[in-house]
């Protein structure tokens, strides 16, 4: 089984995208292999109220008895806005959204800001995987209207929250930039129920990443439309047999995904 | 469960996507190894590990040849023992894998004579084309002799494009005489029997600026190496660029331009184009060719 960790649909305001529908996704899918996607909608990064964004993703898997099989929805989130506690509620209940999606540069708040802790305290409650992306594009040929260079997140940019809810579940997205920690940052990824997908191109040696961090600390993702929808299989299939084994490679495609998402 | 819904059709509309046979049965490393790979971007480096870092990445993604290089610092004055120094590393890793590596000389137009000298020498050794950074715009005068020659040697000059005006502005960090597409745009219009590689089109320039922007160049090839993975980039340059003019590389990134190639829709004979042939048909006008 190939479970995609990191997938959308929806607009990105400064390019054309294709594939970003449900029907179009599933396409895709069909195409590379991949039986289960994580998809958000990408609406809910520029919508002020993300609740719109999660209200369309809703009513699109809704349309088609096919897509609700092959799509795990996670809601957009903006805890600075108002009613994000209503939002969480019916997104995780009613909508049955399996996880949480944060955007701080995009909304504009600090990963530490009380609220967002009480977000991410509030999925941890539910046993919800709560979803960070270090970077939504490449920040070089994005849109001047974009965010800039400086926003870009290395890895350790996201431990503040991880320190503050250290047993919340996270799915740390597109690792684009340095994956470098120190012994004690390592030390506390390491006893943290995470996952890191394999969209980024950070992970150029995952071999050696997989040693430095665990085997159960990656899953395949796409990062899709954004991305392509191979380059982070091939970081997993092209592992040696003595960098990943079988066993390994079936945790990356969908075995640690399965643990996150409790499926 | 998934079994079932693995094999859905979609709509029955005339579509690369739908003719693709379903998903149970793509293998990717079979997809990787089936094309033979010219990787017309490519770098060898001065620390310890290089070049067999880059060999390995090779033999991992099936990637025959590296057309490789070793261009001088951003920001140096560019000396010719500067650019000596380079490209004896390019020799050295020439005659450590033979089969496998295409060399590629670098200069500095600024130091002409030393410059003329450099290319008979590395020529000498076996090289094939040039490699330069941002010391001098493409377009500048100082460069029309080092083009002549090469339309001489039947050759390509590989050019560094810089994110540049990607956001608009120029961006700050770059030096002002990296070439953007406009410049390529100026001296392939000055010398249409010339060829001209327009580096990195994922290599953080605004890729559909780029293409836009060279599009009826017709002597600009664009390679496709870089970090950047986005989706629509092979779209993009399929539509503006063709077949043709595209150019598998890495430069150094080895994963996404491979994956980038597997997930456009792109027929067999484009691929082999893209990953090999065209690249090979540049060698062959100068009987260099690889196959």
């Amino acid at each position: 089984m190939l479970i995609d960790v990191n997938a959308y649909i929806g607009h990105w305001p400064f390019r054309q995208r294709k594939y970003n529908t449900c029907e179009t996704l599933i396409r895709r899918m069909d195409r590379f292999g991949v039986d289960l996607s994580l998809v958000s909608n990408l609406n809910g990064i520029f919508y002020k109220n993300t609740q719109s964004a999660n209200e369309e993703l809703n009513a699109q898997i809704k349309s088609d008895s096919n897509f609700g099989d092959r799509i795990i929805p996670f809601a957009v989130i903006n805890p600075i806005y108002g009613g994000w506690k209503n939002d969480f509620k019916v997104c995780t209940t009613e909508m049955g959204m399996k996880g949480i999606r944060i955007y701080p540069k995009y909304h504009g708040y600090a990963l530490t800001d009380p609220a967002c802790i009480e977000l991410v305290e509030s999925a941890r409650d539910r046993s919800l995987p709560v979803t960070i992306s270090l970077r939504m594009v490449d920040s070089r040929p994005s849109s001047w209207m974009d965010l800039g260079r400086e926003t870009e997140w290395a890895l350790k940019d996201v431990l503040p929250i991880i320190r503050k809810v250290p047993d919340a579940k996270y799915l740390l997205l597109n690792i684009a930039n340095s994956t470098l920690l120190n012994d004690e940052d390592t030390a506390l990824f390491k006893k943290t129920d995470l996952i890191m997908d394999t969209s980024g191109r950070a992970l150029t040696n995952l071999g050696e990443l997989l040693q430095t961090f665990g085997k159960e600390k990656f899953a395949f993702g796409t990062h899709s439309p954004i991305l392509d929808e191979l380059t982070g299989l091939l970081r997993i299939e092209s592992l040696r047999q003595n960098e990943a084994d079988e066993a390994t490679k079936e945790l990356l495609r969908s075995g640690n995904a399965k643990r996150i998402l409790a499926i | 469960m998934m079994a079932a819904v693995h094999l859905l059709s979609c709509s029955g509309k005339e579509d690369p996507d739908t003719e693709k046979p379903p998903g149970s049965s793509f293998n990717i490393m079979r997809e990787v190894m089936k094309y033979r790979k010219i990787d017309s971007h490519a770098h060898v480096y001065i620390t310890p590990d290089s070049p067999a870092t880059q060999i390995d990445f090779a033999d991992r993604l099936g990637i025959d040849k590296l057309v490789i290089s070793r261009p001088m610092e951003p920001g140096s004055e560019g000396r010719p023992e500067e650019f000596i120094k380079c490209n004896d590393l390019v020799l050295a890793a020439m005659k450590k894998y033979p089969d496998r590596f295409i060399g590629q000389l670098t200069l500095n137009p600024r130091y002409l004579k030393e410059s003329l000298e450099e290319i008979k020498r590395c020529m000498d050794q076996g090289m094939a084309g040039l490699k330069v950074y941002n010391h001098v715009k493409i377009s500048d005068p100082l460069f029309y002799p080092i083009v002549e020659k090469f339309i001489d040697l039947k050759m390509i000059i590989l050019m560094h494009a810089g994110i540049g005006k990607s956001r608009i502005t120029y961006d700050a960090t770059e030096p002002p005489n990296v070439s953007i597409p406009e410049d390529f745009v100026d001296v392939a219009k000055r010398y249409p029997e010339a060829m001209f590689q327009f580096a990195h089109l994922a290599g953080g320039v605004d890729w559909e600026d780029a293409c836009k922007a060279l599009k009826d160049s017709s002597n600009v090839f664009v390679d496709m190496s870089g970090s950047n993975n986005d989706g629509s980039i092979m779209d993009c340059a399929m539509k503006y660029i063709g077949e043709d003019r595209l150019l598998f590389g890495c430069d150094n990134s080895f994963y996404q331009p491979i994956g980038q190639m597997l997930a456009a829709n792109l027929s067999e004979s484009q691929r082999k184009k893209i990953f090999f042939e065209n690249y090979n048909n540049i060698l062959r006008k100068a009987g260099r060719n690889v196959d």
